[in-house]
């Protein structure tokens, strides 16, 4: 489904990725785990191509992603067919960073308007995800009248609305406060039971354990330590992944 | 202070807090302002009434004269051709400075850069004497067949002159605004329009510019008005706008003080009506701002 392969990206002289691969199957859940500055975010937000990488390539259902390779060339996409690309890509932010000046159903249904279907449809399906996240009565509350858990899962409900293949969360709870925590882990753990392909990066290690079907455990810009929950987190093999479960733990 | 802090005495302790009664803080200094100011305007309220020189009779006689509110109709017509078209040719040169081409870039920093070196009056002036540079203007290609020609006098009249440096003016000013008002909306909008896969004309239209017009709202508006008390600029080239029209008939009966006063009356009344009308619309875009 989502293959990331040798992945490398610097802002300046820092290098963040230093060759990263990834390998996300349909279906399945991969949690990412990494003190902060090992890059998690960086690697998410490359693979819906909002960062270019410098070296390496990501592709979806085998298509590259912000490349169309013709013979022995690759063709930088125009940014029409890069945003085509995203719309297949589900992406929820830390901050939410939902449009404030529309309503809930109006921040849901704005993408699959901007790509022409049928605005009945459109709406129906747009309450159908605020209900699934359990918000089917706020649809007409601005941004600013919810709290923070509840934006999170307007914006969760947003990045659903166009059908993507994949969804990335990147730190969907680290903005909340404590007690909002719970009800975002639900509805993402909802999503999980119901097969959606999920790239999670979090610090709810309890999530992880609970939910992922493997563990990626990223430091330094490079993926340290792979598998089942039950192995990178009890058993870790690195020195790394220990010391940051003590941590975290 | 530490009298204050100090518990009170066993007989206050017995009182109960709730049915004290409350002294609110006093502001006399605010008083004496309130009573300087007061005498400042009855001085000069007094002044307007019993000071013969106004000539109230005269501003009456001439404040909703036909000549006057002719003038009053040009001042209106130049304000909303200058303001349409200003911020029409505006938001593009923005969008132009805003653009990842540094091709587009240039042009649009060029134009903003030429229009607001050059005076108004001068350009005003310019564009009132382009005839003594260009008799005529054609259509043609370069160095080729000329398809169409005009008189230049004929396509650009004194009032299109005045319309056209008016807005060519103002869309450098309008440019900036416009722009300033983009770049103060928070970059995770873009990004999450652009995750998902929104078309940049349409993030643009419906996540862009609905929260840039707040900022852009107060500084248009004081571009508005400043356009709209600036056409008197255009009284140089000789148009009946209002200011023109009052220095005409000042000019015939020397009630220089009552024509003023009836221009300036006129301002004042059509500026209220826009800051009124900046209220409401400012009210509109700040939708989802308030709880």
């Amino acid at each position: 489904m989502i293959e990331v392969l040798g992945v490398h990206k610097s802002f300046g002289a820092t290098e963040v990725l230093r060759g990263v691969s990834l390998e996300v199957a349909a279906g399945e859940v991969v949690v990412v785990l990494g003190p902060s500055g090992s890059g998690k975010s960086t690697l998410l937000r490359t693979i819906n191509h909002l960062e270019k990488v410098d070296r390496g390539f990501i592709s979806i259902d085998g298509a590259l992603v912000g490349y169309r390779r013709s013979g022995r060339r690759l063709y930088e996409l125009k940014e029409r067919e890069v945003l085509r690309q995203r719309a297949q890509i589900g992406f929820v932010f830390q901050n939410f960073n939902l449009f404030p000046h529309l309503t809930a159903l109006q921040n849901v249904v704005e993408a699959p308007l901007a790509h022409g279907r049928a605005r009945d449809e459109i709406h129906a399906e747009g309450r159908a995800l605020l209900a699934r996240v359990g918000l089917a009565d706020k649809e007409d509350a601005y941004p600013r009248q919810l709290s923070g858990g509840q934006q999170q899962r307007v914006a969760i409900a947003r990045a659903l609305a166009t059908r993507p293949k994949v969804v990335l969360f990147d730190e969907p709870t680290s903005a909340l406060d404590p007690e909002l925590v719970g009800e975002v882990l639900d509805v993402l753990r909802d999503l999980a039971r119901s097969g959606t392909t999920m790239v999670v990066v979090t610090h709810e290690v309890g999530f992880a354990r609970e939910v992922a079907d493997r563990v990626v455990f990223l430091d330094g810009g490079v993926v340290v330590e792979e598998g089942p929950p039950a192995q990178v987190l009890d058993h870790p093999v690195h020195e790394r992944t220990r010391a940051f479960l003590s941590k975290v733990l | 202070m530490s009298s204050a802090l100090a518990p009170p005495s066993t007989k206050d302790r017995s009182d109960d807090l709730a049915a004290l009664s409350v002294v609110p803080a006093r502001h006399p200094w605010r008083w004496v302002g309130v009573a300087v100011v007061l005498v400042l305007v009855a001085q000069f309220v007094h002044g307007l009434v019993t000071n013969p020189g106004w000539d109230w009779p005269t501003f009456a006689r001439y404040f909703t004269a036909e000549s006057v509110l002719r003038a009053v109709g040009t001042t209106i017509v130049l304000t909303v051709l200058g303001t349409v078209l200003g911020f029409a040719l505006g938001i593009a040169v923005a969008l132009l400075r805003l653009s990842r081409s540094p091709f587009l870039q240039g042009v649009g920093w060029t134009y903003v850069w030429a229009f607001r070196s050059i005076p108004l009056i001068v350009q005003l002036l310019f564009w009132f004497n382009i005839s003594y540079l260009y008799q005529r203007l054609s259509v043609g290609i370069p160095f080729g067949p000329e398809l169409y020609s005009f008189e230049t006098v004929q396509l650009i009249s004194p009032m299109g002159a005045a319309v056209l440096g008016l807005a060519l003016h103002q869309a450098a000013y309008a440019a900036e605004i416009v722009r300033s008002g983009v770049i103060s909306v928070e970059p995770g909008q873009l990004e999450a329009a652009a995750a998902l896969g929104i078309p940049r004309s349409r993030q643009l239209r419906r996540i862009v510019l609905p929260q840039a017009m707040r900022a852009i709202l107060p500084n248009a508006a004081n571009e508005v008005i400043s356009l709209f008390k600036g056409t008197s600029v255009v009284s140089v080239m000789a148009i009946g706008e209002l200011f023109y029209q009052v220095q005409v008939i000042y000019g015939r009966n020397a009630r220089v003080v009552a024509l003023l006063m009836v221009a300036t009356v006129w301002y004042i009344v059509l500026t209220t009506l826009l800051s009124i009308g900046q209220h409401h619309v400012e009210r509109y875009f700040a939708r989802g701002a308030r709880r």
